[in-house]
């Protein structure tokens, strides 16, 4: 432990822990679907596709601040939102999507590598993309992304019975009529957004253990969609207090910490259900 | 071998201010961060027994890169004095712990904020400047501390700090910086002695941050492995490098902990030259705690390599 009072431990992790309770909760959402329609690696790819757009800003002389090297990132996820929603419904091809999603994040990862090859740092950069710099998160950071996730949520919550359908079902939902090619562009395309503002402020392997950890354990734990979202609220929050708190007692790099507890709880929740279904015992 | 004791001291160095068992100072020393390990060591040199001097980076890391953790933070809130390269050395890192941080008495023109940089006269400052050709070293190399010359007007800023912050110790700072300058004196002359052989010899090295101790001693810097600051280097430029190597008949190629060392050992084979462990920061190889270790140690190692491959 180091010695040090409440306040300056309180003033260093204060907008760090703000980020980790107030931001999750609708990637756990995501999450849920994300599970459902077994693309579990979809997150990976699209924030891959975003840290390549950011690379490219990079590479074009904006600095990762810049408002333009956002958008261009935002651009290329985009580009990838429509590749996935597109490749869903071409079923007649045999191409499983999870190898489309599996080869663009490769191809993405190999993308980031080449560019950052040219500018100064790269390899330090790499490592800050993909493990985020949570522990510098500011105040304008939070709020922003609150204000556009609540609006994301309003958005999910009103159409939450079209993509739940998609997501259980496509097919039948298709036969009732939905235009399910279109759903599944916003669907994917909200999705990009989180995945680029969260990515930003996370990292990437963050931003997948909060989409991905939460929603398998309350999978495990839960059946409805309103008991899951709340049981997976609490895992990502649970994971981020002892997460938070290990980087700051052990002096560990944030967000990897937090990546971990993750781990930790999937461990905990995976021996609990079995217990409790007799399978230890 | 040598490589686990480095290791080793690496780890013995670094437990300090690895947050783990260390007690809390008594209150009435002044505490002072350093940005890096070398910068660290001088203020320990000026501020004796009324400072407690912290560095942020380690000895083994890239001082242009450094991670970000919760104790950095932790130590820059509770800092009285902050010392930095300057030049934008620290400008990818420091920055946003400066910010979370949020202490008033370092900030940017307080008497608790040194940067080391000023008054410096600074050697490749960039006529343009194009950060999509990626450079980290925009505003002029800031690895200028292996000069003596430069580090005179580093402690000499750092002991009018220190006597700003806390004037009732003023007189030690004043006695250990006069005492500094005397050794250093004595030291340079040392150093010039025995480089003065090898003017004009040539070196490669793995960054440019050797361009000051060559300067100051007239060697030459013929090629860097990087094509540019910062940037890693690529096959083509490798193949440059050699064939630079071969036709001038460079024979040493200088590296740091941080930096590749594979890459070296790959270009010296090639070229019979040899790949010599110069790290910048004290504290890596034994018995280097101070500035005038380290550069005892580095003009030594310098001098032996380049008489063998004469
Ligand atoms: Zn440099």
């Amino acid at each position: 432990m180091m010695h040090v009072d409440f306040d300056v431990a309180w003033q260093v992790m204060k907008w760090p822990l703000a980020a980790c309770l107030v931001l999750p909760p609708l990637l756990v959402y995501l999450g849920l679907h994300v599970v459902k329609r077994e693309v579990i690696f979809v997150d990976l790819a699209l924030a891959q596709l975003a840290t390549l757009g950011t690379c490219v800003a990079l590479i074009l002389g904006y600095s990762f601040s810049d408002r333009i090297s956002f958008w261009i990132s935002l651009a290329v996820t985009f580009a990838g939102a429509a590749l996935f929603s597109w490749s869903r419904n071409s079923e007649r091809q045999h191409v499983p999507q999870e190898a489309i999603i599996g080869i663009t994040f490769v191809v993405a990862a190999a993308g980031v590598i080449l560019l950052l090859s040219r500018v100064a740092g790269g390899k330090e950069e790499l490592e800050h993309l993909l493990t985020g710099d949570i522990l510098n998160v500011t105040a304008r950071d939070v709020g922003q992304r609150a204000a556009i996730f609540v609006v994301l949520a309003g958005f999910f919550g009103a159409f939450h019975r079209h993509f739940a359908l998609i997501s259980e079902d496509a097919k039948a939902a298709a036969a009732t009529g939905l235009r399910v090619r279109l759903w599944d562009f916003l669907f994917y395309a909200a999705f990009a957004v989180v995945v680029v503002f969260f990515v930003r402020v996370a990292g990437v392997l963050l931003t997948f253990a909060y989409l991905i950890v939460p929603a398998v354990c309350s999978v495990m734990l839960a059946r409805t969609w309103k008991s899951r979202l709340l049981v997976g609220w609490a895992i990502a929050a649970l994971s981020s207090l002892v997460g938070l708190y290990a980087s700051f007692a052990m002096d560990f790099p944030t967000g990897a910490a937090i990546v971990c507890a993750c781990g930790l709880a999937l461990v905990l929740v995976t021996i609990g259900v079995s217990f409790r279904q007799g399978k230890l015992v | 071998m040598t490589t686990l004791t480095h290791l080793v001291l690496a780890f013995a160095a670094l437990l300090p201010t690895a947050g783990g068992v260390e007690a809390p100072p008594p209150a009435k020393l002044l505490n002072v961060v350093a940005t890096t390990p070398d910068l660290a060591a001088l203020a320990r040199a000026i501020g004796g027994a009324a400072v407690d001097v912290k560095a942020l980076a380690k000895p083994t890391e890239d001082p242009h890169f450094v991670d970000a953790k919760p104790s950095l933070v932790v130590t820059l809130n509770r800092a009285d004095m902050l010392i930095e390269g300057g030049a934008e050395l620290e400008m990818g890192w420091l920055p946003p712990l400066l910010e979370s941080a949020r202490n008033d008495r370092i900030a940017a023109g307080s008497p608790g904020r040194v940067s080391a940089s000023t008054g410096i006269r600074m050697l490749e400052v960039p006529t343009s400047f194009d950060r999509s050709k990626g450079d980290v070293h925009s505003m002029g190399n800031p690895h200028f501390l292996l000069d003596p010359v430069n580090v005179r007007l580093v402690v000499t800023q750092i002991a009018q700090h220190m006597a700003q912050v806390d004037p009732a110790s003023a007189a030690l700072f004043r006695d250990n910086l006069k005492n500094f300058l005397a050794t250093l004196e004595v030291k340079a002359a040392a150093w010039q002695k025995e480089l003065e052989p090898f003017r004009g010899a040539k070196i490669v090295t793995y960054h440019k941050d050797f361009v000051y101790l060559a300067e100051r001693y007239k060697l030459e810097v013929a090629e860097t492995l990087e094509p540019k600051p910062g940037i890693e280097p690529s096959p083509i430029h490798l193949a440059a490098v050699i064939g630079t190597m071969r036709a001038q008949k460079v024979r040493v190629i200088l590296v740091q902990p941080f930096q590749n060392r594979k890459t070296a050992e790959t270009v010296a084979r090639q070229t019979d030259a040899v790949v010599l462990d110069m790290p910048q920061q004290p504290g890596v190889k034994p018995n280097t705690a101070t500035y005038f270790d380290l550069m005892d140690s580095l003009v030594h190692t310098l001098a032996t390599a380049l008489q063998e491959k004469k």
